[in-house]
């Protein structure tokens, strides 16, 4: 039995002329256990397939079945309990709620469950400590880095125990070593029998999953298995040619990448434009 | 209150500690909602318990009776003389006593009048003519001295007003002294305590009062002092209505079957200053409710605000399995919140508005514990249901919308 099976699934966003096409008839099957890249430009559908295979979205048309059950003919409460219990969902910009510190965002979804302050504060604790942050549980989100708070939100994502982690870009705003470290934690979880599907624009974390999937103007264009530890063939011709081609791929597809470099550079720039102003209002 | 909920009510704290100076506005329209209903009733209520203060003075079972003619005894009654002043007389206060079941009777005339002591003239003195039966209707202890008696039927004594013995005698404790009325001598017997509430009239000032016998008043006024009203108490005080019935039909017989007369039961007629007074307090309850109203649509207004400023939150809320009934619970909690902090706030400026009340004007406006309670009642009413719309269509949002905000 697959755990996710889209067949013909479509999305259009806008009415009339301004209408887009964000997927096109999409057919995916994902097996119980498999850890799932799927790689594209951007505007490609990626983020659309996320939002509609993690339950924030539903499809035009098509069909999706969840564990065997169709999703179309849930009703809002239903699909709200199985985004809590079956589905962890990773943001690119982690979504922790702003005004809750990291071990209230991270019990907030036991809270929902019903699960006593007691109990949901030691899960919570407990979950955050398995990530690595639990030294930052009473930080607030705006007192933490990035790597810190993708792993917050991975500890929310994972506190119900569920059966499929949905991840949109879960590395996107990170840098190379946050990455990594959040990367390490999906294959954890992976590797405690979980299903993973998550969305990158780095070939080099294709080197996590089993399966890379391709996506070009809302359609599936490659499927292809691979082993773990190493960067899916396509992948990594993907990349090559990115390096050398057109700016908009460049653009699209590297941009992770680049911005290590750039920050740096403003960052002495500005030390370097402080200085002088400070030094005119002294004199 | 499950775990939800007592969730739900500190993070519904914790956002109103976090927008203190929107939350403050907001709550400004539920803080003088209630504080203006609070201190309107609260002014009417006191005023009637004013009023209602005199009836209890005057004791519960006390039956007044009353000349019909005499109420409208202005403009124009007065001048054509159809105003009969003698509607009640002596007779009628024998008629009274003599019903079964009646305990004490006591008629009370007023006349104004010029007395004299040691030649010198007080002008413009009350004069109120009754009998022995008058400090016990009235639950009225004495200072000094005592009270006529019936034995005492004729002779001319007379008891004070705690004012008068101040006035015309320079002494405190002028017993045994006299002064003259009509040229006839008459000697203090007894000082009154000061009355609180002057009881059955609002002219006229029990403190300020010479108390004589009824017998004698009539003598020497040549039955020009009309009998104001005529007191009687039941024996049983559980019998009260069936005597002000048998009153009411003998004194109708000794009338010769005119209904010159009147008999009051319960305080009947201080009640009807009391209908126009609750009237007038609804009236103005009305009006102040509709502060309460505009403040409730003020908290509609702001959680619209809120919730859309917060549609991110929300979507996240809704991405992590709250269920829609979850999220407006949230809100509406927190709309509550606001009210009932509201409600309570304006509970403690109207208790100081009392107080300014109190320290710089008459009224005594009272705040009845049931008052407070309804009005912090209906405000968190107010909150939960203006809160609610906009948590409603919050909560109905795709969440993927939400989140994309």
């Amino acid at each position: 039995m697959a755990l996710i099976e889209l067949q013909d699934v479509s999305k259009l966003y806008g009415f009339g002329d301004a209408t887009t096409l964000a997927l096109d008839e999409v057919n995916l099957t994902i097996e119980k256990g498999e850890f799932v890249a799927v790689m594209g430009p951007s505007g490609c559908g990626k983020s659309t397939l996320m939002n509609i295979i993690g339950l924030l979205d539903r499809p035009s048309h098509g069909k999706y079945r969840l564990q065997a059950k169709s999703v179309e003919t849930l009703r809002p409460n239903q699909s709200a309990k199985l985004r809590r219990d079956t589905i962890g969902f990773i943001f690119q910009s982690y979504n922790l709620v702003p005004r809750l510190n990291v071990l209230d965002n991270v019990a907030l979804p036991l809270m929902y469950k019903g699960v006593s302050v007691t109990n949901r504060i030691k899960q919570a604790s407990a979950m955050l400590e398995r990530v690595g942050i639990q030294e930052r549980e009473y930080f607030m989100p705006n007192q933490l880095s990035g790597g810190q708070l993708q792993c917050a939100a991975i500890a929310r994502a994972l506190i119900n125990n569920p059966k499929l982690i949905v991840a949109d870009e879960p590395t996107g705003n990170l840098d190379s070593e946050s990455s990594r470290l959040v990367m390490e934690l999906l294959a954890d979880i992976h590797k405690n029998g979980n299903t993973v599907i998550f969305v990158t624009h780095n070939p080099e974390l294709t080197r996590y999953a089993t399966r890379v999937v391709y996506m070009h103007d809302g359609s599936i264009i490659h499927d292809e298995k691979t082993v773990i530890g190493r960067v899916a063939s396509t992948a990594k011709k993907v990349a090559e040619k990115s390096l050398t081609s057109d700016e908009e791929h460049l653009l699209a597809g590297v941009s992770t990448m680049m911005k290590t470099f750039p920050t740096k550079d403003s960052e002495s720039k500005t030390k370097s434009r402080k200085k002088p102003l400070k030094g005119k209002k002294k004199s | 209150m499950n775990e939800y909920t007592r969730g739900n009510f500190k993070a519904g704290f914790k956002t109103l500690l976090s927008t203190k100076l929107r939350s403050f506005w907001t709550m400004l329209g539920i803080i003088i909602g209630v504080a203006s209903v609070i201190t309107v009733i609260g002014i009417g209520s006191g005023i009637k318990q004013q009023v209602s203060h005199q009836i209890q003075h005057l004791g519960r079972d006390v039956i007044v009776i009353r000349p019909g003619e005499l109420h409208g005894s202005t403009g124009l009654d007065a001048l054509s003389g159809l105003n009969v002043s003698g509607a009640l007389s002596s007779k009628d206060v024998n008629v009274v006593k003599n019903v079964n079941g009646v305990s004490s009777v006591a008629p009370i005339s007023i006349s104004v009048a010029k007395i004299t002591r040691d030649k010198i003239p007080y002008y413009n003195n009350l004069l109120i003519g009754t009998n022995g039966d008058l400090p016990g209707l009235l639950n009225q202890s004495i200072a000094y001295g005592s009270f006529f008696t019936y034995e005492d039927e004729g002779s001319k004594a007379a008891v004070l007003g705690d004012k008068v013995a101040k006035r015309i005698f320079d002494e405190e404790l002028p017993l045994g002294r006299t002064f003259y009325y009509n040229g006839q001598e008459f000697i203090v017997r007894g000082i009154l305590n000061e009355m609180n509430t002057t009881p059955l009239t609002e002219q006229a000032d029990f403190n300020d009062a010479i108390f004589i016998q009824d017998q004698v008043a009539q003598e020497l006024s040549k039955n020009t002092a009309p009998i104001y009203q005529i007191l009687a108490r039941p024996e049983d005080p559980k019998q009260y209505k069936a005597v002000a019935e048998k009153i009411q039909n003998s004194l109708y017989k000794s009338h010769g079957y005119q209904n010159n007369f009147k008999v009051i039961t319960g305080g009947k007629d201080y009640d009807s200053n009391g209908t126009v007074l609750s009237l007038l307090t609804q009236m103005i309850a009305g009006v102040a409710s509709i502060s309460l109203l505009v403040g409730g649509v003020g908290i509609m207004n702001v959680m619209y605000v809120s919730v859309a400023e917060r549609l991110h939150e929300i979507g996240i809320r809704k991405a992590i399995g709250a269920t829609n009934k979850q999220i407006v619970s949230q809100f509406v909690t927190e709309a509550s919140i606001i009210s009932l902090v509201g409600g309570v706030l304006g509970v403690i400026l109207a208790f100081f508005i009392n107080i300014l009340l109190r320290i710089f004007s008459d009224l005594k406006p009272v705040m009845s514990i049931e008052l407070i309670v309804l009005a912090i009642f209906i405000s968190v009413i107010i909150g939960i249901i203006f809160g609610s719309f906009p948590a409603i269509k919050a909560a109905r949002k795709n969440p993927i919308d939400a989140l994309r905000s």
